[in-house]
């Protein structure tokens, strides 16, 4: 019942956050310089179609008509939104957005998720390492080392990676997701091919991940092993398995919120990654439907940005009183 | 029944002690006040240090105590004066990055403390001596309710059946005036100030330790939950037979409570005895200023006057003389160039070159 109440309260909030940055992102990438649709029209009309004529087929062609003044394109595009209607891409006539961001999105997941697993395990197992021999010489370095690393830019990282591994060792593919020699299907070869293409980008992201996560959770580490009831732990001579789940569940608790919004803001992250290394993903398409001018599916690749991460805080909230039972009742 | 079962452990420091039995005189050797069975912890010439830029300073330095068993023993001292450090010590439990230099700590039925290390320090540590955190610490996991974490002590000392514990974690709830049940099921935060020092009494005393530290047991608590708490203390020390450690910077909590008090200064015990004989007779100036700087109920307020100075932190402690020079009233020159000899007139000691030639 209560439960009922917050959600309901939550999702209300998140859709009023969805409108406002969907209207945002409308006006901001109706602001940008260059409508391609303008520019069909005059086209149209320099090969000899009449005004009207020009209008109704740009009208046809991307879904909307240009001219119309900004409040009405604006009730249009909502209206359209309520129906789960994200229109038609620019770039590529008449395919409607929907296709497109459902077609690059698969990608970015897979990408994403082992991406963040991976750089979540690793990390945080050398961050608790760091935080337990937090006197000795390999603390140190390490911490270097997760420092260094989380200062390395991204594409900096996928270049390295590229330049090694494909370059000069050539034992991964230089990019795409599958090579196209092998038939699409559930038979080994191709799903060895999408294995062995998605190393390096995968790689790249954790690699680009795993600074932050060591560094946070060596942190969060020291902070609970300072807590008086650790010592307290200790002078009742607990067991050190129960010791330390009882440190490992306590310094989890900042980090579940990461975690949560890092799976949220997964459909943006890897927008450098997947230009390097030719991954079809939403970070492409964004790259790809800037160049072109592509509002649609820039209003559409956006939106699902905005409705993950929204969707992320809304369940990282629910479940954190779970993990949490100071705040279950207040 | 398990107290009747446990043989003394070996004691070399205390047995010499014995042979030598000096009678009461001035310049005694520092051994503990009590004879040779009657001490259930013997601390003897402990020294821990703390590496700091000066080098390592000790935050106790050359302790003897002895905890009188079956009798609560007060600890009294200012912050900073090694009380605790002395505490954890009798656990071997020293914080980092501090170490014991010198001395030994032997208790009945463990043997040398700081001899133990690994599983055999761990398995002393809650069986054999239970450490009762100050109320304002958070002592439990909080994340866990308290019943869960009895089983979780319980099962790390090999006692696997539920039940037993379960049972035995309500019978002292019960004892202390708590609703079980509730306690149980409750997480720390859940918990007043009050019921948490008792559940943290109740976890010191789950495996029948014989030996209690009680560590600021009643600071940050109001008064009347102080005097519950402490009636509490009273009642579980008596019916369970424990040697007790009551440690705090409030006099009057130990004179209420404690049998026998040491008086800690700088690292130094420099009074010990029967707590009506130190409160009736303190020879060491610093006890007496302790005593004078508390305020009277029945009194005026003014006619409390605070000590003089601060107290010293392990850099400022003199490297030479007698460490409350700077403090005292009385000082002469003998006080500055040597430490003072532990004085012994019957059960009680004191470390002082003025208050020695008072009494002889």
């Amino acid at each position: 019942m209560q439960l009922a109440r917050k959600l309901a309260a939550k999702l209300v909030t998140g859709l009023v956050m969805i409108w406002v940055v969907a209207t945002a992102t409308f006006f901001l990438v109706l602001e940008m310089p260059g409508n391609p649709a303008l520019a069909q029209e005059a086209a149209d009309m320099q090969h000899g179609m009449s005004p009207a004529q020009a209008a109704s087929a740009t009208a046809v062609m991307f879904g909307f008509v240009p001219k119309q003044p900004l409040p009405d394109q604006y009730r249009h595009y909502l209206w359209q939104l309520l129906h789960f209607n994200l229109g038609v891409s620019i770039a590529e006539e008449g395919v409607p957005v929907s296709h497109i961001v459902a077609s690059a999105a698969p990608w970015t997941v897979i990408l994403a998720s082992f991406g963040i697993i991976f750089s979540f395990l690793i990390g945080v197992t050398l961050g608790i390492l760091t935080a337990i021999r937090r006197t000795t010489r390999l603390a140190d370095g390490l911490t270097l080392l997760g420092a260094f690393i989380n200062g390395v830019p991204v594409f900096v990282i996928a270049i390295m990676l590229v330049f090694v591994f494909a370059t000069i060792l050539a034992i991964f593919p230089q990019g795409g997701t599958v090579s196209v020699l092998e038939t699409p299907g559930w038979n080994a070869g191709y799903l060895g091919s999408l294995v062995v293409h998605a190393v390096l980008p995968v790689a790249c992201y954790t690699l680009a991940g795993l600074g932050a996560w060591q560094l946070t959770s060596k942190s969060s580490v020291i902070t609970v092993l300072g807590d008086d009831f650790i010592l307290a732990a200790e002078l009742r001579g607990l067991r050190p398995l129960t010791l330390a789940r009882y440190v490992a569940r306590n310094a989890m608790l900042p980090l579940f919120t990461i975690l949560a919004i890092s799976f949220g803001l997964m459909f943006s992250g890897a927008v450098f990654i997947e230009e390097v290394f030719n991954y079809p993903g939403l970070g492409e398409l964004l790259i790809a439907s800037i160049t072109t001018k592509d509002f649609p599916v820039l209003d559409g690749a956006f939106l699902l940005i905005i409705v993950a991460v929204i969707l992320a805080n809304i369940l990282a909230d629910l479940a954190y009183p779970l993990i949490d039972p100071r705040i279950r009742r207040s | 029944m398990t107290r009747l079962a446990r043989q003394p452990g070996p004691d070399p420091a205390g047995s010499a002690a014995a042979v030598e039995a000096a009678p009461d005189s001035v310049l005694a050797p520092d051994r503990g006040a009590l004879g040779d069975g009657d001490a259930a912890v013997r601390v003897r010439d402990l020294t821990v240090s703390f590496p700091t830029a000066d080098g390592p300073l000790p935050a106790v330095a050359g302790v003897s105590l002895d905890l009188a068993r079956s009798h609560i023993t007060g600890l009294v001292g200012e912050s900073g004066s090694g009380k605790s450090t002395l505490a954890l010590t009798l656990l071997n439990a020293v914080p980092p990055p501090g170490h014991v230099d010198g001395g030994s700590v032997t208790i009945e039925g463990v043997g040398d403390v700081l001899a133990l290390h690994g599983a055999d320090l761990r398995k002393m540590r809650g069986a054999e001596i239970g450490y009762v955190f100050q109320a304002s610490q958070n002592s439990l996991n909080p994340l866990k309710p308290v019943g869960k974490q009895l089983l979780d002590l319980g099962r790390s000392h090999g006692e696997r059946d539920q039940r037993v514990l379960l049972r035995r974690a309500r019978a002292l709830f019960d004892e202390m005036g708590m609703d079980a049940a509730r306690v149980l099921a409750s997480y720390q935060h859940e918990l007043s100030g009050g019921m948490r020092q008792r559940v943290g009494i109740a976890f010191a005393l789950l495996l029948n330790a014989h030996v209690v530290i009680l560590d600021e047991p009643t600071t940050a608590l109001d008064m009347l939950t102080q005097a519950l708490v402490l009636e509490i203390i009273r009642k579980v020390h008596a019916t369970r037979h424990l040697t007790t450690l009551v440690i705090s910077h409030d006099v009057g909590v130990i004179g209420d409570l404690a049998d026998r008090m040491a008086v800690m200064y700088a690292g130094r015990i420099v009074e010990e005895g029967p707590t009506v004989q130190v409160l009736a007779g303190p020879r060491h100036p610093y006890t007496r200023g302790l005593l004078t700087a508390m305020p009277r109920i029945a009194g005026d307020v003014s006619e409390a006057r605070p000590l003089p100075g601060r107290p010293p932190d392990l850099a400022s402690i003199p490297r030479q003389g007698c460490v409350f020079r700077p403090r005292c009233p009385l000082a002469t020159r003998a006080c500055a160039e040597a430490e003072p000899p532990v004085t012994v007139t019957g059960e009680h000691r004191f470390a002082c070159f003025v208050a020695a030639q008072e009494v002889s």
